[in-house]
């Protein structure tokens, strides 16, 4: 699967740095994560319970580690969960750009393989399931961006 | 492969199943064919703790057609639509999908209205549904209310219900034989028939007595993560007669920008945008050529 594609925050770019390597916010953000905490440096260790609908959750332990990082404009992250209907592994990449009217402009790149048995069933559905995930995601880090940039 | 554990219940009246579904909530799933959750359930991939089995309640399989609409209740089997005359007749657009629908194994099981709420982004009948501007009747132990085909749907397996209520029946605005002249046209393009399709689309067109488009409907699946009206493609037809550009036109708005399809290992994102586009101009060609036929007969 490859998720890219661009999304413009209405915020500056130092506090959608700030969010996307804070857990406690990353945590709310992203669908269906149940924990999420820095183990270390640039590490992330959560559980997430992925739902699709009525389809019942598929449990996985993530790790997230963070690289290459050029405060405030990139940085790239090896991603790997494990549950038991299968496994997800890649990486990603993402930019930072000052954008029109003190906005933030991210351009995120990513491959990532899924495995298993949710592989072999719902192949056909990953992306779909990526991609709505990841619109939630945004929406939600904006959202909070909006209420902090407004304090 | 088996389930997980779960409740089990086998009403044998309508109020009960409403009363079931009532009191568990979010916790139950209807079973109704059960071609698509029983698989499920049986990889782990669902996990109901309550299955409300509605194959005991009379009363939910039947089609008929009365004042202008085909009524199909929630438990028909596809089989049974397939095969019907009244279907035929009333509805030609539903009965030229219904072989696509996977096996006739598969068949002789699904229903009609399990296949709806499971809302599958590749399945045929939402995208019939859609062309077809269909209706669907939903109830709980609240009452009833009916929700169209347009509003139905609301993302991947999302559908506007709400925990505790069931779709019933299923109505659709009979497909006029006379009169205004209406055609309808169905494809799909599988790997292998009864696989899930890699596209499809459905359309209904009605033109005035000139041949010019008065009001088009084109619905496609398996190229969204649920059926997708294709807005900017029926547009371009409406006040229009039928060319070879009119259907290039409406093919490329279709693909380029009514949809936006993921990629898969069976097709990418890409092939499925142009496979898209070359079954709208199919499928369009061919409704307008039975508008004519329709009206001749």
């Amino acid at each position: 699967m490859n998720l890219a594609g661009t999304f413009t925050f209405a915020g500056p770019r130092a506090t959608v740095w700030a969010l996307l390597h804070d857990p406690a916010v990353l945590a709310k953000a992203l669908p269906g994560t149940k924990t999420l905490t820095l183990a270390g440096p640039g590490r992330y260790e959560g559980a997430m319970k992925v739902s699709i609908g009525p389809l019942t959750a598929a449990e996985f332990a993530v790790v997230v580690t963070l690289s290459d990082e050029i405060e405030p404009s990139h940085f790239a992250m090896q991603i790997d969960g494990k549950g038991g209907v299968g496994f997800a592994k890649g990486s990603a990449t993402v930019d930072l750009a000052e954008g029109a009217d003190g906005g933030t402009v991210m351009t995120y790149a990513s491959d990532i393989q899924i495995g298993g048995r949710i592989a072999a069933v719902g192949q056909r559905l990953v992306e779909s399931v990526g991609r709505m995930m990841m619109k939630q995601a945004l929406d939600s880090l904006n959202a909070e961006l909006e209420a902090r940039v407004k304090k | 492969m088996k389930p997980a554990a779960f409740e089990y219940h086998r009403p044998d009246t309508r109020p009960e199943a409403l009363a079931l579904l009532e009191q568990h909530g979010g916790d139950a799933k209807p079973l109704a064919g059960g071609q698509s959750l029983i698989p499920a359930m049986n990889f782990r991939l669902a996990t109901p703790a309550v299955l409300v089995d509605l194959n005991r309640v009379g009363d939910l399989a039947y089609m008929r057609v009365d004042s202008g609409v085909l009524r199909i209740g929630a438990m028909t089997r596809h089989r049974d639509v397939e095969r019907s005359e009244d279907v035929r007749r009333a509805a030609p657009l539903l009965f030229e999908a219904m072989p696509f629908i996977a096996h006739a194994a598969i068949r002789t099981r699904g229903t009609i209205g399990g296949s709806l709420a499971h809302a599958d982004p590749a399945a045929e009948l939402p995208a019939v549904m859609l062309a077809l501007d269909a209706t669907f009747r939903v109830e709980s132990v609240r009452g009833a209310r009916e929700i169209r085909a347009t509003d139905f749907f609301t993302g991947l397996f999302g559908t506007a219900l709400e925990p505790g209520e069931l779709v019933t029946e299923i109505q659709i605005p009979v497909t006029p034989a006379t009169g205004p002249r209406t055609g309808t046209a169905f494809t799909e393009f599988s790997r292998r028939h009864g696989d899930f399709a890699l596209a499809g689309v459905a359309a209904r067109v009605t033109t005035d007595e000139r041949g010019t488009c008065v009001s088009a409907r084109i619905a496609l699946f398996g190229v969204g993560d649920r059926p997708m009206a294709a807005a900017a493609g029926a547009r371009l037809l409406e006040g229009q007669t039928v060319s070879d550009d009119l259907l290039r036109a409406t093919a490329d708005a279709t693909a380029r920008e009514d949809i936006d399809p993921t990629g898969d290992i069976h097709a990418s994102s890409r092939y499925r945008r142009h496979l898209a586009g070359v079954l709208t101009r199919r499928v369009v060609a061919r409704a307008f050529e039975r508008s004519r036929v329709t009206h001749e007969e």
